[in-house]
């Protein structure tokens, strides 16, 4: 039995729970870059200092702001784009691949399309709005301009999870309640809804997952910037180990963002299944 | 599942092809086999790409044994990209830089010390005020000479040559520079329906304003007993006020500019909205190259408060401690950066070069596109007190880019500003003392 898993358990072993290990064991010490420096045990020095950084809870306050508003949004908007997929309209098979399309892009053109997008001469929102805001270089609203293009790049996921989530969901169930006299929307809530419920729950906790790891989009709009606004904590781990060379303090950050993330996520999850049952 | 045993099998290829490799790959640089160099450079103007190319090729034709490859590499990402090659062990032989990461690199023992390894024709040509800029602490107690500094850059000024005929400003010289007085005056006058008299493109305002700020004799930083510290006292806020006093006082300077990147104003410099454009000499290349054809500018130069002096720091090439061919490296640097060389990638980069024998060059001192401006205005440059700063990168983008960003869009005071500066910039140079 053992030997079959071999094959599969190996490339796991070495891939994904071995930088895991390293990484966690780097957040006790004192790793900088660097060939005069020595590395020591620095037992919880670094978290200490995690406790208090200014720095770093303007990033954690920053990355919660980005991942509940961009995954709420993301929910909603991807529900309602679902929901109009599911209807017999006419052209519904270009309709849905068009709605893939965000899916397609690396997320480093993503990046760059939209700094086209917010660009404060030549961009789309300010000739349409006719506004002349630098939206990317603003303090006000810097983080708002990312968040939209958030959304934007997470919505086909979504979208397709809650489409396959409707497509389940039994007509005879929608036919019952029509029969009995339930409008639209009263159907929607009460059968709808409870029956795409595990499916929710389970994509918007992938999504928050993913909102508060996502690096490249932001990094490639703003680098975090301006001032700090836009500087989600992976784009801080990033800055401290690659810009400044404390590795090990980068690595103590990124076992803290696991932590919350964990806590958040498993404080969500026991609400909801609690809840289901 | 399935993923992970593709995973799996790409995995196990890689480490075949990796260890067969191994066996039949370069030898060790054996007798008859020519030494193979990697040079990144970070050259990215048309002109000055072809240059770099042009003189490696000289090189490589010249020199069969030591094969030098062109590598691009690009400013944006350059000093993570090199971190992570250092420490992975793979990094170019010989790359482009600036003084400000050699700093920190020097102190890490990423870089071979050049003290005593260079032609003394290159340690000649070059002053003593440029080698400065790259002489650094090796991280050991010692001092070392960590790149060969080349190319380095004064803040001018570029202005609208109809505009300010029309104002009937003096057209100030070399020998005499506006004082920022006049600078003020100036902008006031140019100052008129639609147009501006200055535009300060303040996106990333940190080392523009600390290399101006010598011109009152601020430094910024002061080191007591072995601890440096940060300093904001009467100098210092001397050229902060004076740029504040432009955008929000006299209003002779567009606010709308204040979140632009050097080169962003120009469609408005262009169009007359703004009269004069404070900014490095390189940018006279894409003015030169995008103004419309009957668009007259000159190039003013640099500004002149107690002195005209100017934080200066230098484009530098320098050698890996890990390269296998340091000796190598160091010829192909030395050929490189010879006074012939340095006046072409001068001009195809339109900086000022170091080399004595460069900056006399013909094709660098004409008045064609205010070269001779720009030439003049390197005997100003001194090293820029922040270069030996442990801990200024951090202090640049964590504290000063914020903080000095604000300031400038009046959303807190000078001393407020002065109060963080110094406040939090302690604490970040804190952890670099230890």
């Amino acid at each position: 039995m053992w030997a079959l898993l071999l094959p599969a358990l190996v490339p796991v072993l070495i891939f994904s729970v071995g930088p895991l290990l390293y990484g966690i064991a780097m957040a006790f010490t004192d790793a900088e870059s660097g060939r005069n420096h020595v590395t020591r045990f620095a037992g919880l020095d670094n978290f200490a200092r995690l406790l208090g950084d200014e720095a770093f809870w303007q990033s954690m306050r920053v990355g919660m702001i980005w991942a509940v508003s961009v995954t709420a949004l993301q929910f909603l908007a991807s529900l309602g784009l679902a929901l109009l997929l599911h209807q017999r309209l006419r052209l519904r098979g270009l309709a849905r691949v068009l709605a893939m399309v965000p899916w397609a892009m690396p997320p480093v053109v993503i990046g760059l399309m939209w700094r086209l997008v917010y660009h404060p001469d030549a961009g789309l929102v300010n000739s349409t709005l006719g506004t002349d805001i630098n939206w990317l270089a603003d303090f006000t609203w810097a983080l708002p301009a990312v968040i939209v293009m958030g959304v934007w790049s997470g919505m086909p996921q979504t979208t397709v999870v809650l489409l396959a989530g409707l497509q389940n969901v039994p007509a005879e169930l929608h036919e019952a309640g029509a029969m009995d006299g339930a409008g639209t929307w009263r159907r929607f809530w009460n059968i709808t809804l409870p029956q795409l419920r595990p499916v929710i729950v389970a994509i918007t906790s992938l999504d928050f997952v993913w909102n508060v790891n996502q690096f490249s989009l932001v990094y490639v709009l703003t680098q975090g910037g301006p001032g700090g606004r836009t500087r989600l904590p992976m784009l801080f781990a990033y800055e401290e180990a690659f810009e400044y060379g404390f590795f090990g303090y980068a690595a103590a950050l990124g076992v803290a963002i696991v932590v919350v993330v964990l806590a958040l996520l498993g404080a969500y999850l026991w609400r909801q299944l609690r809840e289901a049952a | 599942m399935r993923i992970t045993s593709a995973l799996a099998a790409v995995a196990v290829l890689a480490l075949v092809t990796a260890c067969g490799g191994g066996d039949t790959g370069e030898p060790p640089g054996g007798p008859g086999e020519p030494v193979k160099l990697d040079f990144l450079s970070l050259a990215w103007q048309k002109e000055s790409v072809a240059a770099n190319k042009a003189i490696v090729e000289e090189w490589n034709k010249a020199n069969p044994h030591i094969q030098v490859t062109y590598v691009q590499g690009s400013w944006d990402n350059v000093n993570d990209q090199l971190v992570t090659s250092f420490e992975g062990g793979d990094a170019p032989d010989v790359f482009h830089d600036d003084s400000p990461a050699l700093a920190g690199f020097a102190a890490k023992g990423y870089l071979l010390d050049l003290e005593g390894k260079l032609p003394a024709a290159l340690r000649n040509d070059i002053p003593q005020a440029a080698w400065d800029t790259v002489t650094f602490d090796d991280g050991n107690g010692g001092q070392g000479v960590f790149g060969v500094p080349f190319l380095q850059e004064s803040q001018v000024i570029i202005a609208n040559k109809k505009l300010l005929d029309e104002a009937g400003v003096r057209i100030p010289t070399p020998a005499e520079p506006w004082t920022w007085d006049e600078f003020a005056e100036a902008s006031r006058k140019l100052t008129k329906g639609d147009t501006y008299g200055v535009a300060w493109p303040m996106k990333s305002p940190v080392n523009k304003v600390l290399n101006l700020a010598l011109n009152f004799g601020g430094t910024f930083f002061q080191t007591a007993g072995g601890r440096t510290t940060v300093k904001v006292g009467p100098e210092e806020k001397e050229v902060l006020r004076r740029i504040h006093d432009q955008l929000h006082k006299d209003r002779t300077a567009d606010p709308a500019a204040l979140g632009m990147g050097t080169a962003d104003p120009l469609p408005g410099f262009f169009a007359g909205k703004h009269a004069m454009l404070p900014a490095g000499v390189y940018l006279r290349q894409q003015v030169a190259e995008q103004a419309p054809d009957d668009f007259a500018w000159v190039t003013l130069p640099p500004l002149k408060g107690t002195t005209s002096h100017q934080g200066a720091v230098s484009q530098t090439l320098s050698v890996s401690a890990d390269s296998e061919h340091q000796e190598q490296a160091v010829a192909f640097v030395s050929f490189f950066l010879n006074g012939r060389n340095q006046a072409r990638l001068a001009k195809g980069d339109w900086l000022l070069p170091t080399s004595r024998e460069a900056a006399a060059d013909p094709s660098i001192n004409g008045e064609e596109d205010g070269w001779d401006v720009a030439t003049a205005s390197a005997k100003d440059l001194v090293v820029a007190p922040f270069l030996k700063v442990n801990g200024y990168d951090e202090w640049k983008s964590k504290v000063a880019t914020p903080v000095l960003q604000e300031f400038f869009a009046n959303k807190i005071s000078l001393d407020e500003a002065a109060r963080r500066l110094v406040d939090e910039g302690d604490k970040v140079l804190e952890r670099y003392q230890r």
